[in-house]
């Protein structure tokens, strides 16, 4: 059963200034599903698609033509995104508020009756580790602390499918560990997992499949047992589908 | 909210708002336009105040700025020798136009232009009365003073006395009446009278600004008096 | 409702935190006090002065206040990305307008009620007690600064840019005070048509001068003024929320 598709998705943005109409793809035509219970890992360039393929998926953007279906509902539904959980690339969060009353924001937004609501959102502070830190504000957090609290509003609500926008870019090892082991923790809990990364090493670690974008369109999709055993085949793979669409030229070495 | 339903919310709300608007202006006291206000050098001050929704406070300066003219003049608003406090008219149109309820001001204003004898226009005193009478009413004040000064336009001293000792007691009453009417006594020889008014005026925290001059009249008339009774 | 008070509570509790807001509370008093002072020129009428000034001192601050805070409400937190993680949650966007609109309303009140209770204070202390309902006063100021606020939150989303919106907002405070002229040139004005445009023009922006408690106040019936005060404010406050809400549901993030 799927839990997100994408189909035959375009995503133009158009920008007027001055009078002059500018037009970007995004998206060229992405189809797209991901399976319930799969870990799901996009790969691509900058500019390649991948945040803007999950900010439709998250009803932030409107496609301009093609279909976003998420549990089987086209997007936006207000009901499908109380089962999702959503980590963006960066810790978007308010920064005059503390770890807990984020946390509690989000329990609260995620409709978590409020008299589990506490317990709950200890319960997640303390799984991610910032049960200590919990009651400074984000103001004074690090960059680890506020992705912790990102990933923690993403999970507070026991979501079914949880989509994350580059996880451990920027992350020091040992926490791009943590990140790993949380994703297979929670397919190991049945849960549905999308995330998008430059990584190649870190997605080819946890997916069981993966779709490489390239200018908006997905290149090629590949599973598990394309690449296990095989050192060096997801690379080679990455290499041979995508193309710079960022307007950026190799690096010349000669 | 879908849009079909916001912009439903937005067209009801809007009429509502329109039909409110009728009501709402019959109950709402109408200031009047500063098409209305008298040329004067504050002009572009008193505009800029109401339209920026402080018209009590732009008429409390013009109290002040009317203080200021009858203490120490105003430079933008010179007197020409032999003619003192001339702009004193002006300056109480001006006040009661940004606020027509200043009953104090219709009052002070009416007090010099009528009483003052280096001023003596009771005309436009009765003017700016009457003008209290149309914009504030209810004031039962401005009817006292108008008929305080036609008594005194027929030369019936005593009963013009009279009518503004009446006036005494009212908490609307302006300092300035008092001492007016203080005065009045002490150049009739009524000496007792006189003091009691000055002697209010010490009391009144609200007029510190006149208990020098109390204090001088007091210890005048006191002295008046010894020498009415020495002699 | 819930998801309403869960972005009111954060709204609230981030303003009533910041820095300006504090400091706009206690310039707010400084005004009071230097009210009270230069109230000593107005002689015979000090307690009418240290009451107006005071008022003034309460609209000037919630007034600018209410429209800087609602033109940077939305823009900033979509500026900041913010706004993603709200909206990515089972929240409909027009339930996080609100919750934004009436938190800041809240902080704002709060600063003004502070503000207004240590005017009272200096009113009845000094027996300067005023003629009519000080409360009513003070709730005829937060209704011109609500009703300011819907208005800077509806510029700001349609506008897109914090300095026209706040500079909108200003034409249209003074614009909401010109009504009686606008309405006195409409009268004077032979032509049927440009009278209905100038009138037309004059109802864009709410009427503040009769929001103006002082103007009611001696009109002699504060009750039935007040009633039809409060559904003014309602009804053009929510005819402005409501097309918020849909500029705001028509925005991409």
């Amino acid at each position: 059963m799927k839990v997100l598709a994408l189909r035959g998705v375009r995503k133009v943005y158009r920008r007027s200034h001055l009078g002059r109409l500018t037009e970007t793809v995004g998206l060229d035509g992405l189809d797209l599903e991901v399976e319930r219970g799969e870990v799901f890992g996009l790969l691509g360039l900058n500019g390649s698609g991948k945040t803007t393929a999950i900010k439709l998926l998250m009803g932030l953007h409107l496609p301009t033509c093609g279909t976003v279906e998420v549990f089987g509902k086209p997007v936006p539904d207000i009901e499908s995104l109380a089962r999702i959980g959503y980590a963006p690339e960066a810790a978007y969060l308010n920064r005059a508020l503390t770890g807990r009353e984020n946390i509690r924001l989000f329990a609260a937004l995620s409709r978590i009756p409020a008299c589990e609501r506490e317990a709950r959102v200890l319960a997640m502070l303390r799984r991610v580790g910032l049960e200590r830190g919990m009651d400074q504000r984000l103001s004074e957090y690090s960059k680890g602390m506020l992705q912790r609290v990102s990933l923690a509003q993403a999970l507070i609500h026991e979501p079914e499918l949880v989509i994350l926008d580059e996880p451990v870019t920027g992350l020091d090892p040992l926490a791009i560990k943590e990140v790993r082991a949380l994703i297979l923790w929670l397919k190991g809990k049945g849960k549905s997992v999308l995330f998008s990364s430059h990584d190649i090493s870190e997605v080819e670690k946890v997916c069981d499949r993966i779709g490489i974008l390239s200018g908006g369109r997905l290149a090629r999709v590949m599973t598990q047992e394309e690449w296990q055993g095989r050192p060096g085949a997801l690379e080679e793979a990455f290499a041979a589908s995508v193309t710079r669409t960022d307007g950026v030229g190799e690096i010349r070495l000669d | 909210m879908p849009a079909a339903r916001a912009l439903a919310v937005f067209a009801l709300s809007a009429v509502v708002a329109v039909a409110v608007d009728g009501p709402l202006g019959r109950l709402s006291r109408r200031f009047p336009p500063l098409t209305e206000l008298p040329a004067t050098p504050f002009c572009a001050q008193d505009a800029a105040l109401v339209e920026l929704g402080f018209r009590a406070a732009a008429a409390d300066l013009a109290w002040v700025q009317m203080l200021e003219y009858m203490g120490n003049g105003l430079p933008q608003l010179p007197d020409a020798p032999g003619h003192p406090y001339a702009h004193i008219a002006v300056l109480a149109s001006r006040i009661v136009s940004l606020d027509p309820s200043f009953h104090r001001a219709y009052l002070y204003g009416a007090s010099v232009l009528g009483w003052f004898p280096q001023v003596a226009r009771p005309e436009q005193a009765v003017a700016l009365l009457q003008e209290g009478l149309r914009r504030d009413p209810g004031q039962r004040l401005y009817l006292l003073y108008i008929a305080a000064l036609a008594y005194k336009k027929e030369g019936d001293v005593p009963k013009m006395i009279a009518l503004l000792d009446s006036t005494l007691k009212d908490p609307g009453t302006p300092t300035l009446m008092k001492e007016i009417l203080a005065n009045l006594y002490k150049s009739q020889g009524r000496y007792a009278k006189a003091l009691e008014i000055w002697r209010d005026i010490l009391d009144d925290p609200a007029a510190a600004s006149d208990h020098p001059r109390a204090r001088l009249q007091i210890e005048e008339i006191r002295a008046l008096e010894a020498a009415g009774r020495g002699s | 409702m819930d998801t309403i008070k869960a972005v009111f509570d954060y709204t609230l509790r981030e303003h009533v935190r910041s820095r300006a807001w504090l400091s706009a509370a206690l310039f707010g008093l400084v005004l009071l006090g230097a009210g009270a002072i230069a109230s000593v020129l107005a002689v015979n009428e000090r307690g009418r002065m240290v009451l107006d000034l005071g008022l003034a001192a309460i609209l000037a601050i919630g007034l600018v206040s209410m429209v800087f805070l609602t033109v940077r409400l939305v823009l900033q937190e979509i500026e900041s990305r913010a706004v993603f993680l709200i909206l990515t949650h089972p929240v409909r966007r027009w339930h996080y307008l609100l919750g934004r609109f009436f938190g800041t309303l809240a902080a704002v009140a709060i600063g003004m009620a502070g503000m207004g209770l240590v005017h009272w204070l200096l009113l009845e202390a000094f027996g300067w007690a005023p003629a009519g309902s000080y409360a009513l006063a003070w709730v005829s100021i937060l209704g011109q600064v609500a009703l300011m606020g819907a208005l800077a939150l509806l510029l700001s989303l349609a506008l897109t840019s914090e300095a026209a919106a706040m500079a909108f907002s200003v034409f249209f405070w003074v614009l909401g005070h010109f009504t009686p002229e606008l309405r006195y040139i409409a009268e004077r004005s032979g032509s049927g048509p440009l009278r209905g445009l100038i009138l037309a023009f004059a109802r864009a922006a709410p009427d503040f001068s009769r929001l103006d408690y002082a103007g009611a106040r001696h009109a002699g019936t504060p009750a039935a003024w007040a009633a039809w005060a409060v559904l003014y404010v309602l009804a053009y406050g929510t005819a402005c929320l409501a097309l918020s809400a849909e500029l705001f549901e028509q925005k991409e993030f």
